[in-house]
């Protein structure tokens, strides 16, 4: 399948700095087509199209919207999250720097579904430098009339990853250290300052406008079974034309690292990032999707040059780093992980460590509190499902040369 | 306000829609372990140890804030529980000062009391040990933060019981540590003779220190069975 623009449409083909290049494309006409439409309409499209979150876990976007219009309270929010905190992940910022009407009109549609008046753009801390663009852009948008119903602000990170998950995000919104709540409540029923919330992916707002113009069944008959629509993959590491790629969903990984990106000699691919599949290259021909791997899109390519096991190191010492310490699986965890990983690096690994390490694994994913400690082993797991003779001979290693 | 039927363990029971699944249990002579939660306090989530098995959910669930649903089907003491309760306190205490024997918690320790329920060997896991020196300014509380296992009790007592706000938390991570102010060591200035922090400690972290006229004694140590 060859690449599909429907996110990227605008990209580089408007000016980001002009509202009329946007508006003589047809933009804004899905926000006059929705204001026309009950709430319980545009819900019933955005569910009916199948679309899902881009953000990383994939929840159905149509349902999330409507648990938030139907929880009882005023003063609902939009969240557009732009974080994007994932190593190896740049595809929001590719949009935000050449379409941020896209994303301000998908963000006002979301807000007449739920029934929220206004809406935050959180901005991840590196990525400053967009700021003032970004403002302008709302400006107008706002002077144009658009945003008279539900207006939009914009909050910057402070340079912390576990920010970009929903809950800690609001905390930091709130003004505090950003940190993970329990759930439930989730954010659609108690969300920022307690108030019923969505937050989405910006990949995920910019399809909206699309969907509403071209209808459920349009968006519905691309991608897979599960998993409609396209993909943005930042595509980095190995390659010779690294860079930001948009396919149909259920292409093959083959397909986006081989030919469009034009990596030889691979080894591995970790997709989805830190907290990322690690997959060999004997699987290469996988589809990406959410029934397969996908994440947030992050494709990571790594040639026969590389060690695994460094690899996976540096992954858990991030992790370790980004943890925000509340949970004790993964404060500990991540930190235990780190300690034998380092051993493993040294060639100082022993046999009862691929033990502990699966053990640790193990009750990390099912114990701690969010997405990060549950996934933070993934990579330690994978690698030793798919390259277990790289620790192995490690130990081997150590054994002949005492 | 409307009951709800669960199962937990195999037994059929009802809770109130508001309760927890730790507070259902409970009521009904189910004992889960926690650390960080306590009655009297804002649930957090952070210790993990009170996770329990919920048939269909992917993960384990921290019982002591998660509300009960109609029909949901509870086991406190599985085998995966108890393998991951284990590993949770495996890693607290590998990464704990290790000094069990001079600590004036003695078994009152809720960490050295758990480990034993869980028939613990010694932690298997490297970590590092974070030692703090211990601080001893205030006349009031004596913090050893080397053995902190920031169940944020202390956090909480303070601010919604004592209405103080004293400590914080700073740092992220492993290096996650409670402070007070930008990280000074406890004094008069911030602190008023109220004990509240220390009785919700559980472990050896906070304590009261021995007036000029108390005779010193360690405590004896408990044995019970
Ligand atoms: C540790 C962690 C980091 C995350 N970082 C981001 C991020 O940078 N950007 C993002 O959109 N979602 C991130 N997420 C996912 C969000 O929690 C949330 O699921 C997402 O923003 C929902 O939007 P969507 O439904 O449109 O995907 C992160 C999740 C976790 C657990
Ligand atoms: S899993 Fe890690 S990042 Fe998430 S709440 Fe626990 S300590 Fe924080
Ligand atoms: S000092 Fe005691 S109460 Fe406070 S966080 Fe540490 S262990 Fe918990
Ligand atoms: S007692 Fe429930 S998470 Fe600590």
């Amino acid at each position: 399948m060859p690449e599909k623009r429907i996110v990227l449409r605008n990209c580089n083909a408007i000016k980001p700095n002009r509202i009329s290049t946007y508006l003589a494309g047809g933009g804004f006409e899905a926000l006059s087509k929705v204001r026309g439409m009950s709430p319980e309409q545009v819900i019933e499209e955005i569910k009916a199209s199948g679309l899902r979150g881009r953000g990383g876990a994939g929840f159905p976007c149509g349902l999330k919207w409507e648990l938030a219009k139907n929880s009882e309270g005023d003063g609902k929010y939009v969240i557009c999250n732009a974080d994007e905190g994932e190593v190896g992940t740049f595809k929001d910022r590719y949009i935000l720097e050449r379409d941020p009407f896209t994303l301000i009109e998908g963000m006002a549609i979301a807000g007449h579904a739920i029934g929220a008046e206004s809406g935050y753009i959180y901005l991840r801390a590196e990525y400053h430098y967009l700021l003032d663009s970004l403002m302008k852009a709302i400006e107008q948008v706002r002077k144009r009339g658009f945003l008279e119903q539900f207006d939009i602000d914009i909050r910057e990170g402070a340079g912390a990853y576990i920010c970009g998950e929903e809950s800690a995000l609001m905390d930091s919104i709130e003004g505090k250290r950003g940190e993970v709540r329990y759930r439930p409540p989730f954010p659609p029923t108690k969300g920022l300052w307690g108030k019923p919330t969505i937050i989405n992916n910006v990949e995920t707002l910019m399809n909206i406008p699309q969907i509403i113009l071209n209808g459920a069944a349009w968006f519905d008959q691309m991608g897979t079974e599960r998993s409609k629509g396209t993909k943005v993959f930042s595509v980095s590491g190995d390659v010779e034309r690294p860079g930001v790629y948009e396919l149909m969903l259920g292409s093959s990984l083959r397909e986006l690292v081989e030919d469009l990106a034009m990596a030889q000699r691979v080894k591995i691919v970790q997709v989805g990032g830190a907290t990322g599949r690690i997959i060999p290259y004997s699987m290469l021909d996988t589809p990406l999707s959410f029934e397969t791997v996908l994440g947030a899109g992050a494709i990571t390519i790594f040639d026969e040059s590389r060690d695994t096991i460094d690899i996976v190191y540096r992954t858990l010492e991030f992790l370790a780093e980004e943890s925000c310490g509340k949970c004790a699986p993964c404060r500990e965890g991540t930190e235990a992980l780190v300690g034998i990983l380092s051993k493993f690096s040294r060639g100082e690994g022993e046999s009862r460590d691929i033990v502990v390490l699966e053990q640790l694994s193990q009750a990390m994913m099912l114990s701690s509190l969010c997405g990060l400690g549950q996934a933070a082993p993934i990579p330690v797991m994978d690698s030793l499902q798919h390259f277990r003779d790289d620790y192995e001979n490690r130990i081997a290693e150590k054994m002949a040369v005492q | 306000m409307k009951n709800i039927a669960i199962t937990i363990n195999g037994l059929q029971l009802t809770g109130r829609e508001d309760m927890t699944i730790f507070e259902v249990a409970q009521a009904n002579g189910i004992n889960i372990p926690t650390l960080c939660y306590k009655s009297e306090l804002p649930p957090i989530g952070a210790c993990r140890i009170c996770v329990v098995e919920v048939e269909g959910s992917r993960t384990l669930v921290g019982s002591c804030h998660t509300p009960i649903a109609e029909g949901m089907v509870v086991h406190t003491h599985s085998p995966k529980v108890l393998a991951t309760r284990k590993v949770i306190i495996e890693l607290l205490l590998a990464s704990h000062c290790g000094t069990c024997f001079m600590c004036s918690k003695a078994n009152m320790c809720e960490l050295r009391s758990i480990a034993a329920d869980l028939d613990m060997g010694l932690p298997q896991v490297p970590t590092r040990r974070l030692y703090y020196p211990v601080e001893d300014v205030s006349p009031y509380v004596i913090r050893d933060l080397s053995k902190c296992i920031l169940c944020r009790r202390c956090v909480r007592a303070c601010r919604e019981i004592a209405k103080q706000n004293v400590f914080a938390v700073a740092y992220r991570g492993f290096e996650s540590k409670i402070v007070v102010d930008f990280d000074q060591p406890i004094d008069t200035d911030v602190c008023r003779d109220c004990d509240v922090c220390i009785s919700f400690c559980p472990t050896g972290a906070l304590s009261r220190p021995s007036k000029v006229t108390d005779e010193k004694k360690g405590r004896p140590l408990i044995i019970c069975d």
